[in-house]
């Protein structure tokens, strides 16, 4: 019973951040996108506060860079349970193009925290994102609620 | 008492660590630490041949993204001495303007975020929307667009694609008129930004301010004016203005839209007919090109051997507005909340400037050409 | 009492009504353009596995080019596989995929004319205008003549060249038409390393035959290749190009050797001061001279310096045929006349 009433709450009011650890800022621009009216994120009940501490989706956008590999745990770790983590575009999957020679990442993300679900594209249009979101955050974050129970 | 702000913060987008120093509320001085985006994309597109560079260079910034691929593209031109045919110059004005117009809007809407006016925010990125929608219907991509290719660009486009553009720019004049009046007539936001980080022209000079940043603190100059193809077939005006505080850095942003409105109903009306791509023969050297991105002046310079490219360098306008920023418009601000928003004002752009070697006060002269400003 | 005749004046405006109808649904929102390019398409059918989309791509992880199993009614078919948390999205593999009808397809196609089409290869051709002797062999053999003369010296054209390999065999000057891999630079720069530091330390573990070497003597010794074979195969894992680019190395390769023989150091320290790079350094405890061979550039200051001949300095000299054998050849440096020389 207890149970079901925090799954609603929980399903109903998701706080995110966005957290970019070193990528091109194209990814980050089309999450500001989401918030404009046409796609109106808020009307899901999904708010952008880009604070780790009241977050319960941390958005990962960008290929992690020198001073992220520290850093990221520490922003993880400092996001209340339960969270789950959703990397927006391809630098946090496989670096996209700055896994190569020359470059100066430590792509994926996943060696530094674990990460739940993955949108592809460079950027992923806006509606991609919102789908994959909606697709995986309500429901993950009830799981994951119980989980700790 | 030094607060720092950053690198994730509810008034950031993008990582990078502000540190104020107070007393009291008052804000003395700022500094800014960079770092937290490096990717060593230059060292990357070394070594690259060019076809796969110009992708690369795409990706040294998100939003001014297509400025990037135009001025790698134009660079690689004048090592091969061919330029690229009217048609396919008119329709890189045209996305290069549509690219001006939804840069400048969401530098605008951030900085109304930053000031807490959600209403504005709101209407900013919805008028932002229609220019999105333009360059993904010309294009095939909202963000890093793929446009531009040594030679000319990679598509044609025709009435089908000029119509839903012209239908899209009208729906943004409609409400623009009433959203650049809400702010620069309404009462609360106005003295929130007026006499609020105020940066002289001396000073603008002094810390190379470039774009809009410059411009709103009087130095009239704009390098399109010296672009061949707005030199041949264009007409506009420098947007200027003499205040230099964040109100008129914001309003000269609002103010541009008009005119890149203006310069794509130009192109549109009067593109020429003929080829959009010319072959390119290759040769190796070196040569420089400037453009004017939504931020400022970018710079490219590449030097090729043959089918490679060796060395590039590539200077952004983010370096120069953002340390003008912390050095002159932050100093003596009257509260916390309005360094933040003095430094939204900016529009900083993290990514582009994680990438250079920042030329000091008695640097090279020839890198940063300071003659050519007027 | 104003504010909400404002907002009832608002919501009567025809501009909120028409907000509020035209709004977008989810399913309008998804919508793309024509022109919208996705992630690529593959044809299995059509693809030659030439290999033209892996090299042009720019995100390192996005194409691989896969084979199937062979069964019983053939060969596998091989063909691209796109991982989409790679993939830009740009279209350039489409742009030079060179079967007709395509194998990659993504978007609206763009414009692709035979002269724009370039077919990436790993190696590119390079004249080496010092060593060319202008024989215009390569001009002949050349099958799209993608060799000219410009200003007198033989050129090749990257937009015409199919790699084909033709010149290479062709030149007479060993070394004049160079097929330079552009790839792996920094890979090439480890195995080059691995291969001297190889050499230099058989060389330095034959102490005796150094110190008792005369002048205008010379020692050769033979060194097989299989010690750090399957360690350079770890770099770069292709025996061809691995034995290309050793072979290329140290047939060109001179290694200046510097023989420590401490036994005769009377400690003077004459040489500390010299030392361009500071890698020389007097330890007092232990009363001797300390030399950290990691930094040492091997100028060959100190050996000038020092009044005992502690420091000996010899020039080693390499050849690398098809054996598999380095054969090296040591001789005594004759300093003076090698300064005469260069």
């Amino acid at each position: 019973m207890l149970n079901s009433i925090k799954d609603i709450v929980r399903k109903s009011s998701i706080h995110v951040c966005i957290v970019n650890c070193g990528g091109c800022n194209g990814c980050d621009v089309e999450c500001v996108a989401l918030l404009s009216p046409r796609y109106d994120l808020e009307q899901y009940g999904i708010y952008v506060h880009n604070n780790p501490r009241e977050a319960d989706v941390l958005l990962l956008t960008g290929a992690v860079t020198e001073q992220w590999r520290e850093n990221l745990k520490r922003v993880y770790d400092k996001a209340p349970e339960p969270k789950i983590v959703v990397a927006v575009g391809n630098c946090p999957q496989s670096g996209d193009v700055f896994n190569q020679e020359g470059g100066h990442v430590y792509a994926p993300a996943s060696n530094f925290i674990p990460v739940d679900a993955a949108i592809s594209g460079c950027p992923p249009r806006p509606s991609e994102i919102l789908e994959a979101i909606l697709a995986v955050g309500p429901q993950a974050i009830a799981d994951r609620g119980r989980e700790k129970k | 008492m030094i607060l720092p702000i950053g690198p994730i913060h509810p008034a950031l987008k993008e990582p990078i660590r502000l540190k104020l120093q107070t007393e009291g509320e008052r804000v003395v001085k700022a500094e800014i630490e960079y770092g937290y985006v490096h990717r060593g994309i230059e060292k990357i597109i070394e070594g690259q041949t060019w076809q796969r560079g110009i992708y690369l260079s795409e990706r040294v910034c998100g939003i001014c993204s297509y400025e990037h691929t135009q001025t790698f593209a134009e660079t690689i031109e004048e090592i091969c001495g061919v330029t690229a045919p009217p048609r396919a110059q008119f329709l890189r004005v045209i996305t290069n303007e549509l690219d001006r117009i939804q840069s400048h809007l969401l530098g605008n809407s951030t900085f109304f975020k930053s000031m807490d006016h959600e209403t504005l925010f709101m209407q900013v990125l919805e008028l932002r929307e229609y220019a999105m929608d333009s360059i993904e219907l010309l294009t095939g991509n909202r963000v890093n667009m793929g446009w531009n290719v040594v030679g000319g660009v990679r598509m044609d486009a025709d009435e089908r694609h000029f119509e839903p553009i012209l239908e899209n720019l009208k729906k943004i004049e409609e409400d623009f008129e009433m959203t650049r009046e809400l702010y620069a007539e309404g009462p609360a936001l106005a003295l929130r930004s007026k006499d609020v980080g105020v940066m002289t022209k001396k000073e603008a000079i002094k810390g190379r301010a470039v774009g809009p940043i410059g411009r709103g603190s009087g130095i009239k100059y704009d390098f399109r004016e010296d672009h061949y193809t707005y030199e041949d077939y264009f007409d506009f005006k420098t947007i200027w203005r003499k205040e230099g505080d964040n109100y008129a850095r914001t309003l000269n942003r609002f103010d541009e839209i008009p005119e890149s409105i203006s310069l794509i109903r130009q192109a549109i009306d009067n593109i020429p007919k003929g080829d959009i791509r010319v072959p390119v023969e290759l040769k190796s050297g070196y040569a420089q090109r400037r453009n004017e991105a939504p931020r400022g002046e970018v710079m490219y310079m590449i030097e090729t051997n043959g089918n490679l490219i060796k060395h590039i360098t590539i200077r952004t306008p983010s370096i120069p507005n953002m340390d003008s920023c912390a050095k002159y418009m932050i100093r003596d601000v009257a509260s916390v909340a309005d360094a933040v928003s003095t430094y939204a004002s900016c529009d900083p752009c993290v990514a582009c400037a994680e990438r250079v070697a920042v030329t000091n006060e008695h640097g090279d002269t020839r890198l940063m050409n300071m003659g050519g400003v007027k | 009492m104003s504010s909400l005749i404002w907002y009832i004046y608002d919501f009567a405006r025809k501009a909120w009504a028409d907000g509020f109808t035209n709004a977008h649904s989810r399913s309008e929102l998804a919508e793309k353009p024509d022109r919208f390019r996705d992630f690529p398409t593959v044809n299995k059918q059509y693809c030659i596995g030439c290999g033209a989309c892996t090299v042009s791509c720019p995100s390192p992880n996005a194409i691989k080019i896969v084979r199937e199993k062979d069964d019983e009614t053939g060969e596998g078919m091989t063909f691209p596989v796109i991982n989409p948390g790679a993939c830009i999205r740009c279209g350039f593999c489409a742009e030079v995929c060179p079967t007709d009808p395509k194998t990659l397809e993504c978007g609206e196609n763009h414009l692709i004319h035979p002269e724009f089409n370039i077919i990436p290869s790993k190696r590119q051709y390079i004249i080496d205008d010092y060593l060319c002797i202008k024989c215009k062999k390569c001009m002949k053999k050349c099958p799209v003549d993608a060799i000219s003369i410009v200003n007198d010296k033989l050129q090749v054209d990257q937009l015409k060249c199919i790699a084909c390999g033709e010149c290479v065999d062709v030149c007479p000057v060993n070394g004049a038409m160079k097929a330079v891999f552009v790839e792996n630079l920094q890979d090439q720069k480890d195995l080059i390393l691995l291969t001297v530091n190889y050499l230099e330390d058989y060389i330095n573990s034959k102490e005796e035959d150094l110190r008792a070497l005369q002048k205008d003597r010379l020692l050769q010794y033979d060194l097989p290749l299989d010690g750090i074979w399957d360690e350079a195969l770890k770099i770069i894992p292709d025996d061809e190009i691995s034995f290309e680019i050793i072979s290329n190395a140290v047939n060109r390769l001179k290694i200046r050797i510097i023989d420590w023989d401490s036994s005769k150091c009377e400690k003077c320290q004459l040489c500390v001061p010299e030392c361009p790079t500071k890698c020389i350094s007097f330890d007092e405890e232990n009363d001797t001279i300390v030399r950290d061979k990691d930094r040492c550039l091997r100028c060959s200051i100190c050996y000038q310096t020092c009044p005992f001949s502690v420091i000996k300095y010899f020039i080693a000299k390499f050849s690398l045929e098809n054996d598999r054998t380095i054969h090296i050849t040591v001789k005594a440096s004759n300093l003076n006349g090698e300064l005469l020389m260069e």
